[in-house]
C-alpha cells in the first residue's frame, strides 16, 4: 500500500496537512486548535452529531456545521469558534440548551473536576441561567447495577452509552426510552446492565450521569494519584490507571493501548481491585502450630522457619506457581531454589510455547483480519474478554468470523491442503488464528498450523494463544532462565511451595499437598491458605508489586506499584531467604529485572519497557508437529468446562460483582435442544456415568452441534462426554 | 393553459381504486411506455419537467434522481414517503385513498429510471384505511403483472412525526428510533442499509406518470416556470368549504380561501393565513394576492411547504396558536440533539407563561433569543420548523403578544376559539416527571 | 415456534434485514396483548428477530401508537392539533370527558375506553378528527359524541 495523498485544511487561518478522510475534530487538533466535543467519540462508530457542541463555520457551506460528522477535504476552509463570530454563537447556544436542565450539583458530584461539562462551561458557558422554569427531575441516583448507578438529572443524552452497549460490546442492554424531552438512559424494565463490558459506560459518560457505586464520593481529583500499570487478572493485560488516595486503590481506570485495549476494560479488570481490602487478607506470616491451628508470627521468625522448612526437605522440593508472580518473583524464587537448594522441580501453570513469537501480532491485527477462525469450543470471552472485543469489532468490519470447534481436529483440518476454509487462510494476506480451546498445548499445535499455513511470511497474518493465567508465559521464561540445571522429580515431596492465589486455589496443586510432608503457601487471602500449609507467607496483588508481565501476545509490560502492601513483598523476603543459601538475589525488581534481561531480553533497560509498550519483533523458534489424533471418546455430547470471566478468589471476595457470576445453566446447540425437546430456560438433568446435575438449559448461538458448555463452578464432578435430558 | 388536476384526475367521475377504472383512464399506459425506454431517458424527462418534490422542500427530483450513486455493487431504493404528518396536510392521504394505482404506477416507473427493484412506502401508521386501499391495489396490480421484477414493501410506521424526516425515515425502516443521520453523506450516496437511495414524496412520484405520458416539456410549461405542474393545497382552518384542491401552481392566496373555499364563515375577519402547514411561517390578510408557488410564497418571507393552508380567523389567540404548535414540536422532537430537545420544552415554558400572562418583558425577548438560538443549528429542520414560525408569530401580532404581558392575561378573556386546547404533549403516562410545568 | 413468532418471521421475509421487522413485529405483538406491550411481549418479538428486550422497548418507546401501560379495550383518540383546534377540538375532547368520566391520558373503571387527545391525524379538511379504534370518524362535532360512546358501549 502507497501512503495516501495528504490534503490541506485551513483551520482558524492556520494549514495543515492530513490524510484525506481525517475527522475534522482531529484536523482542528493537528493545527493545534481544540473543537469542544461531548458525543463525539470514534471508538463508538460513526460520530452522531447530537450534542451540537462542536459547531463551525465551513466556507462554501451556508448553515454551521456539527464538525464531528465532517472529514478533511482538500482546501477546506474551517472557522471553528475561535474565529468565528457565529460559530461561537452556536457554541454559546448549544452550552446554554445542556445547562437549561442540568442540575448543576457539581458540589456533591463525583465527576467534579473531571467534568468535560464543567471545563467546557467555565472556558465557553454563560456567566449566569436565563432558565427560570423549574426543570426536569428524575428520582436520583438509580442502580442500573451494583456497580453503577445513574441520575438522569445530569445527563446530557450524548448517547455515548447507549452507543457504547449497542455496537461496541453490542449487549444491547443499555438504551434510549421515550422521545424528546422525555429520552431517558435506561435498561430493559430496569432490570440490572449485567454484561462483562458494562463499566466502561462509566468512563465513557462526559458528566456524572453515570458513576461507579465503588468509587462515589470516596475521592475529589485534587486529592487522588494516578498510578500508570496494567492489569493482571487475565492474559491481556489490559492497560489500566489505578486511582489512589491514602494509600488505597479507590478505582480502576483505563489507559487507551491501542493495539491492548482500545481503552476497553472488563469488569473484573475495573471492578474487582477491592479484593485487596478482603476480610481475609492477610497481613502478618501464620505458622501451624499442632492443636492450636495456626499462630501470627514476626517476619524474622517467619524467615526462620522458612529456612528450617527448605532446609529438612533436603531438595525434596516441589514448587507450585500461579503464572500471576511477576516475571521478577518467578526468577528471584527460581534462583533461590533451582540455585540454592538444587530444587528444580516446578508445576507450571500451563504449557506455554515460544513458537508462537514466530507469528506475534499485536490483538488490534484481530480488527483489522478479512478472515478469523476461532479454534476451540471455549469462549474468548471468559478467558481473555477484551479479545471477544476485537472480534466483534472485526466482524463490524466485514471480516469472516469463523468458529471452528474442537481446538485440536480442527487445526489437523485445516492444515490438510484440500481444506476449503483452510485454502482460504492460506490464500489471505489478513488472516487471525485464536486458539481458544482446551488447556495445554495449544500454543505449540496453533503455532504448528500457522506455520504450516504459511503465516511466519505474511506480517498481516498471526496466530494468538489464549492462556489462563495472566503471565504464565513470563514465569516460565523466569523460572527457566533461573538455572541450566536440571533435576528429577522427588518422591516423596519433602516439602511443597505453593506460590500465591491461583495455585493454592488449584485442585491439582491440593492433591499433589497431600502426598507433601510439609506445605509453605504464599497467598493473599486466610480462606485459601488455612487448613493445609504448615507456614503461610502473606501474598501480595498486581496492584502492589513493581516488575513486568508478559501478555498472551507476548508483549513484555511494565507493573507499578500503586500502593504499598500491608506485608513486605515476594522479592523482599525471597532475597532475605536466598541470602542465607548462599545465592545473591536484589530485593528489587528493577535490579532483577536487569539481570534476567541480560539473559532474555537482550540486555533491555527496566526504564525502557514503557508506559506503552510496543511488541517485540517476531522470532523463530522450533516448531512441534501437530500430534497424531487420539482415540475420540464414545458418545453423548462433548462436555467444555470454562473458567468463568467472573470467577476466581478476587472475583468471589467483590460483593458488587456477585450478580456477575456465572448462572447455574447449561449451554446446548439448537439443533441438540431440538433432538432432546429441550427449550431455552427449562431444568434439564446433565449426567456422566453416576453423577449428574439439575441446570437451566440455554440454547447458544455460537455452539456447535454435540457440545455443551457449563461453568467449572457449577460443573461439579462432571466431565469427558455427558447426556443431557429434561 | 388551462389544466385539469394530475394526482386526482377523474378521482370524482370513477372509482379509481379499482384497477379496471384506472386502465379505462389510461392508467399504466405510461409504465408501459417508460418500459420501452432507457432509464436515463426517464430521469431525462423528470430533469426536463423540473417537477420539484411536493413533501416541503421543493428540491427538483429529476436532480436528485441524478446524484444516485452508480456502480456502487449495492442495491438503489426508492422510498416514497408517505408519512405525511405535517400539521394542516393531508393531500397524500386523499391521492393514496382514491387513485392508489397512480402512485404504484409512478414508483414502478421511477424504479425502473434509477435501475432499482426495490422500494418501500413509508405509510404513515395512523393512515389504516390507506394501507388497506394501497394494499388492496399492489395485489391487484401484482395479479395483473405490472410488478414486472420490482417489489414493493408497504412498510407502516408507528405514530411519529419526525419520521417524515428522510433520513429519520430511513432509520426507522431500518427497525431503529427514528432519529435523523447527519448529512452527508447523502441518501442519494449511503442511504437505506448504506445503499444509495432516492426519497420522494406520494404526490411528487404519482406526477411521474404524466410526466412520462405526456413529457417533461409538456409538463414543465404549466404554470409558472420556476416552479411548474399542479399541487394539491390542503385547505383547512376557519373556511366554508375545507378540502384538497389540485390547482396550477401559481394560483392566487385569495382565489383558494375565497372563490374556491367560500371565504370565512360566521362572518368572521380572516386574521392570519399558514400557507403550507404548521412549519412555514405565518402570512396576514394584506398578502392575499400573493400566488401559491415556491418562489411567490418565499418572496412574501413564507414558504408553500406541504401547500397546506391554514385559515385562521380573528377569533384565534396567537398566543395560544404559537403555544399550540410549539407543543407539537416538543412532543415529536426526536430527542437526538440538544437545541430541538431542550429548546422546544424550554420554547413551551415561555409561551405558557406568557399566556397565562405572568412573563415579564424580557421573557417575550427570551423567547425570541431562544428561538434564534435554535435556528440552522439542529441536527434536522424540525427544530427550524418548531422556531421559525414562532418568530413571525411574535413578531407579525407583537402587540398581541404585548398586551398579554401589559393586561396581565389573555385579552381574548377565555373567548379565544383556542382556549384551553389541550396537547399530547401534557399526557405523557411514562417519565410524567418531565411534563412540562411552566 | 410460537404463532406469533410464525408471523414475524414471515414479516421479516420482506425486508433485506429482519431488524427492519421491528415496526411490523411489535404491531403483531400488540394486537395480540390486547393493546398494549407488555414486557412478556417484547421479549417474544426480541427472541423472534434475535434483538434484546431492552431493544424493542428502545424501539416501542419512541413511538406513539405503541402502548406500554395497559389501554381500554376502545381507544379514542381525539385530533386537538391547529386545524381542528380551531373549529372546536376542545369541545369535543371535553363532551368525551364528560361521556366517559374519565380525561385526556386516561382509561374508565372498568377497562373498556381509553381517551386520548392525539396530534395532527391528517383530516384537516373534516375537522374535528376522532379516531376510534384506528378508525377515523370525521368529522365530528360535540353533540355527535354521546351517540359515538353509545355506540361503542352496546357495540361487539
Ligand atoms: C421534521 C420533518 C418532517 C417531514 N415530514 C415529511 C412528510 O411527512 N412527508 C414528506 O413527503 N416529506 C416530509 N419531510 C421532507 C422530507 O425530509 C424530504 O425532503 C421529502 O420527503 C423529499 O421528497 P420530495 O423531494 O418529493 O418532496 C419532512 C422533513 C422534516 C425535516
Ligand atoms: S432537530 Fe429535533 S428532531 Fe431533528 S435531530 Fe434534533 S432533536 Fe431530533
Ligand atoms: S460532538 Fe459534534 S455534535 Fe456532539
Amino acid at each position: 500500500m502507497s501512503a495516501p495523498e495528504l490534503v490541506t485544511v485551513s483551520v482558524d487561518g492556520r494549514e495543515v496537512q492530513v490524510a484525506p478522510g481525517t475527522g475534522l475534530v482531529e484536523t482542528a487538533l493537528a493545527a493545534g486548535v481544540e473543537i469542544p466535543v461531548f458525543c463525539y467519540e470514534p471508538r463508538l462508530g460513526p460520530a452522531v452529531g447530537a450534542c451540537r457542541m462542536c459547531l463551525c463555520e465551513i466556507e462554501g457551506m451556508p448553515k454551521l456545521q456539527a464538525a464531528c460528522t465532517l472529514t478533511a477535504t482538500d482546501g477546506m476552509v474551517v472557522h471553528t469558534a475561535q474565529t468565528s463570530e457565529k460559530a461561537a454563537e452556536g457554541q454559546e447556544a448549544t452550552l446554554e440548551f445542556i445547562l437549561v436542565n442540568h442540575p448543576l450539583d457539581c458540589p456533591v458530584c463525583d465527576k467534579g473536576g473531571e467534568c468535560p461539562l464543567q471545563d467546557l462551561t467555565f472556558r465557553w458557558g454563560p456567566g449566569n441561567t436565563r432558565m427560570t422554569f423549574p426543570k426536569r427531575t428524575y428520582e436520583k441516583p438509580i442502580p442500573v447495577s451494583p456497580t453503577i448507578a445513574l441520575d438522569r438529572e445530569r445527563c446530557i443524552l450524548c448517547y455515548r452509552c447507549t452507543r457504547f452497549s449497542e455496537s461496541v460490546s453490542e449487549d444491547g442492554q443499555l438504551i434510549a426510552r421515550n422521545r424528546g424531552a422525555q429520552s431517558i438512559i435506561a435498561t430493559f424494565e430496569d432490570e440490572p446492565y449485567r454484561a462483562p463490558f458494562s463499566g466502561n459506560v462509566i468512563e465513557l459518560c462526559p458528566v456524572g450521569a453515570l458513576t461507579s457505586t465503588q468509587y462515589r464520593f470516596e475521592g475529589r481529583p485534587w486529592e487522588i494519584q494516578n498510578v500508570p500499570t496494567v492489569c493482571g487478572l487475565c492474559p491481556v493485560g489490559c492497560n489500566i490507571q489505578a486511582t489512589t488516595r491514602e494509600g488505597k486503590v479507590k478505582r480502576i481506570l483505563s489507559r487507551n493501548h491501542p493495539e491492548i485495549d482500545e481503552g476497553w476494560l472488563c469488569d473484573k479488570g475495573r471492578f474487582a481491585f477491592t479484593h485487596l481490602y478482603a476480610r481475609d487478607r492477610i497481613a502478618d506470616p501464620l505458622l501451624r502450630v499442632r492443636r492450636r491451628g495456626f499462630e501470627e508470627l514476626s517476619w524474622d521468625d517467619a524467615l526462620d522457619a522458612a529456612e528450617k522448612l527448605l532446609r529438612e526437605a533436603e531438595g525434596r522440593i516441589v514448587t507450585a506457581l500461579s503464572g500471576s508472580e511477576t516475571v521478577e518473583q518467578a526468577y528471584a524464587l527460581g534462583r533461590l531454589l533451582r540455585e540454592g537448594l538444587g530444587a528444580h522441580s516446578a508445576l507450571l501453570p500451563e504449557e506455554t510455547s515460544p513458537a508462537l513469537d514466530a507469528f506475534r501480532l499485536p490483538l488490534s491485527a484481530i480488527r483489522d483480519a478479512e478472515l478469523v477462525v476461532v479454534l476451540g469450543d471455549e469462549p474468548p470471552a471468559e478467558r481473555a474478554p477484551v479479545v471477544d472485543l476485537w472480534l466483534k469489532a472485526a466482524e463490524r468490519r466485514g471480516a469472516g468470523i469463523e468458529r471452528a470447534g474442537d481446538a485440536l481436529e480442527s487445526c489437523r483440518r485445516l492444515a490438510d491442503k484440500r481444506n476449503v476454509l483452510g485454502k482460504r487462510l492460506r490464500e489471505s494476506d489478513r488472516a487471525v488464528l485464536i486458539w481458544s480451546g482446551e488447556e495445554g498445548a495449544g500454543g505449540a499445535h496453533v503455532a504448528a498450523l500457522a506455520r504450516e499455513l504459511g503465516f511466519g511470511g505474511k506480517a498481516g497474518c498471526g496466530a494468538f494463544h489464549l492462556p489462563s493465567t495472566p503471565n504464565g508465559r513470563g514465569v516460565a521464561d523466569a523460572w527457566a532462565a533461573a538455572s541450566d540445571e536440571e533435576g528429577p522429580n522427588p518422591e516423596p515431596i519433602g516439602l511443597l511451595i505453593v506460590s500465591g492465589d491461583e495455585a493454592a486455589s488449584d485442585p491439582g496443586v491440593r492433591a499433589l499437598a497431600e502426598h507433601a510432608e510439609r506445605v509453605l503457601v504464599t497467598s493473599m487471602f486466610q480462606g485459601l491458605a488455612v487448613g493445609w500449609a504448615d507456614l503461610v507467607l502473606p501474598g501480595t496483588g498486581y496492584l502492589e508489586r513493581d516488575g513486568t508481565y508478559v501478555n498472551l501476545e507476548g508483549r513484555l509490560q511494565r507493573l507499578r506499584r500503586a500502593v504499598i502492601p500491608p506485608a513486605p513483598d515476594e522479592l523482599a523476603w525471597v532475597s532475605k531467604l536466598a541470602e542465607r543459601f548462599g545465592v545473591e538475589v536484589p530485593p528489587y525488581a528493577s535490579a532483577v529485572f536487569a539481570e534476567l534481561s541480560e539473559k532474555i531480553h537482550g540486555g533491555l533497560a527496566f526504564g525502557e519497557v514503557g508506559e506503552q509498550a510496543a511488541l517485540g519483533t517476531r522470532s523463530e523458534a522450533p516448531v512441534a508437529e501437530l500430534p497424531e489424533k487420539p482415540e475420540e471418546g464414545g458418545d453423548g455430547l462433548a462436555l467444555v468446562r470454562y473458567r468463568a470471566l467472573f470467577s476466581g478468589p478476587a472475583v468471589e471476595r467483590v460483593p458488587e460483582l456477585q450478580f456477575q457470576r456465572p448462572e447455574p445453566e447449561v449451554e446446548l446447540s439448537a439443533e441438540d435442544a431440538e433432538a432432546r425437546g429441550i427449550a431455552s430456560g427449562e431444568t434439564v438433568t446433565v449426567s456422566h456415568d453416576g453423577t449428574s446435575l439439575e441446570l437451566r438449559a440455554r440454547i447458544s448461538r455460537e455452539l456447535r452441534k454435540g457440545v455443551v458448555r457449563i461453568a467449572a463452578e457449577h460443573a461439579g464432578e462432571l466431565g469427558g462426554r455427558v447426556e443431557v435430558s429434561t | 393553459m388551462g389544466i385539469d388536476e394530475i394526482t386526482l384526475a377523474h378521482a370524482d367521475e370513477r372509482d379509481l381504486t379499482k384497477l379496471a377504472e384506472y386502465e379505462e383512464i389510461g392508467g399504466y399506459k405510461a409504465l408501459a411506455k417508460a418500459r420501452k425506454l432507457k432509464p436515463e431517458k426517464i430521469v431525462e424527462e423528470l430533469l426536463a419537467s423540473n417537477l420539484r418534490g411536493r413533501g416541503g422542500a421543493g428540491f427538483p427530483m429529476g436532480r436528485k434522481a441524478s446524484f444516485l450513486a452508480k456502480g456502487t455493487g449495492k442495491p438503489t431504493y426508492l422510498c416514497v414517503n408517505a408519512d405525511e404528518s405535517e400539521p394542516g396536510t393531508f393531500k397524500d392521504r386523499e391521492i393514496m385513498l382514491r387513485n392508489p394505482h397512480r402512485l404504484i404506477e409512478g414508483c414502478l416507473i421511477t424504479a425502473h429510471g434509477i435501475e432499482s427493484e426495490h422500494v418501500f412506502i413509508y405509510l404513515r401508521g395512523e393512515y389504516r384505511d390507506v394501507f388497506e386501499v394501497m394494499r388492496r391495489a399492489l395485489e391487484d396490480a401484482r395479479k395483473a403483472k405490472l410488478l414486472g421484477d420490482v417489489t414493493i414493501v408497504l412498510h407502516r410506521g408507528a405514530g411519529a412525526y419526525i419520521c417524515g424526516e428522510e433520513s429519520a425515515l430511513l432509520e426507522s425502516l431500518e427497525g431503529r428510533r427514528g432519529q435523523p443521520r447527519p448529512r452527508p453523506p447523502f441518501p442519494a450516496v449511503s442511504g437505506l442499509y448504506g445503499s444509495p437511495t432516492l426519497i420522494n414524496n406520494v404526490q411528487t412520484v404519482a406526477t411521474v406518470p404524466v410526466v412520462i405520458e405526456k413529457g417533461g416539456e409538456w409538463y414543465a410549461k404549466i404554470g409558472p416556470e420556476p416552479s411548474p405542474g399542479t399541487v394539491v393545497f390542503s385547505l383547512s382552518g376557519n373556511v366554508v368549504r375545507p378540502g384538497n384542491y389540485e390547482l396550477e401552481l401559481g394560483t392566487p392566496l385569495r382565489e383558494l380561501i375565497f372563490d374556491l373555499g367560500g371565504g370565512i364563515p360566521d362572518g368572521r375577519e380572516l386574521k392570519a393565513i399558514i400557507p403550507g402547514g404548521s412549519s412555514t411561517t405565518v402570512m396576514t390578510p394584506d398578502q392575499l394576492d400573493t400566488n401559491l408557488d415556491f418562489n411567490s410564497v418565499a418572496e412574501a418571507g413564507s414558504q408553500l411547504g406541504a401547500a397546506a393552508v391554514i385559515v385562521i380567523d380573528d377569533r384565534a389567540c396567537m398566543v395560544q396558536l404559537a403555544l399550540r404548535s410549539s407543543q407539537f414540536y416538543m412532543h415529536e422532537s426526536c430527542g437526538k440533539c440538544t437545541p430541538c430537545r431542550e429548546g422546544t420544552r424550554w420554547m413551551v415554558q415561555l409561551l405558557a407563561k406568557l399566556e397565562e400572562g405572568r412573563a415579564d418583558q424580557h421573557e417575550l425577548d427570551l423567547l425570541l433569543s431562544v428561538c434564534d438560538r435554535m435556528l440552522g443549528k439542529c441536527l434536522c429542520a424540525l427544530g427550524d420548523f418548531a422556531a421559525g414560525p414562532v418568530v413571525e408569530y411574535a413578531t407579525r401580532f407583537r402587540e398581541e403578544f404585548q398586551r398579554h404581558i401589559d393586561e396581565g392575561g389573555c385579552p381574548f378573556g377565555g373567548e379565544s376559539s383556542l382556549e384551553g386546547i389541550y396537547a399530547p404533549v401534557e399526557q405523557h403516562a411514562h417519565a410524567a416527571s418531565a411534563e412540562v410545568t411552566a | 415456534m410460537t404463532e406469533l413468532a410464525g408471523e414475524i418471521q414471515k414479516a421479516a421475509a420482506q425486508y433485506p434485514d429482519s431488524r427492519s421487522a421491528v415496526l411490523p413485529a411489535l404491531r403483531l405483538a400488540q394486537e395480540k396483548h390486547g393493546g398494549w406491550l407488555p414486557p412478556e411481549a417484547l421479549r417474544e418479538v426480541g427472541d423472534a428477530l434475535g434483538l434484546t428486550p431492552a431493544y424493542c422497548q428502545a424501539v416501542a418507546s419512541f413511538y406513539d401508537m405503541f402502548q406500554l401501560q395497559p389501554v381500554g379495550r376502545h381507544l379514542v383518540e381525539v385530533c386537538t392539533n391547529l386545524s381542528c383546534a380551531l373549529v372546536g377540538a376542545q369541545q369535543v375532547l371535553e363532551a368525551f370527558e364528560r361521556e366517559l368520566g374519565i380525561g385526556p391520558g386516561e382509561t374508565t373503571e372498568d377497562g373498556e375506553f381509553t381517551l386520548r387527545a392525539i396530534e395532527c391525524a391528517g383530516g384537516c379538511g373534516k375537522a374535528v378528527v376522532v379516531s376510534v379504534d384506528e378508525h377515523y370518524r370525521e368529522p365530528v362535532r360535540p353533540e355527535d359524541v354521546p351517540e359515538i360512546v353509545k355506540e361503542l358501549r352496546g357495540g361487539d
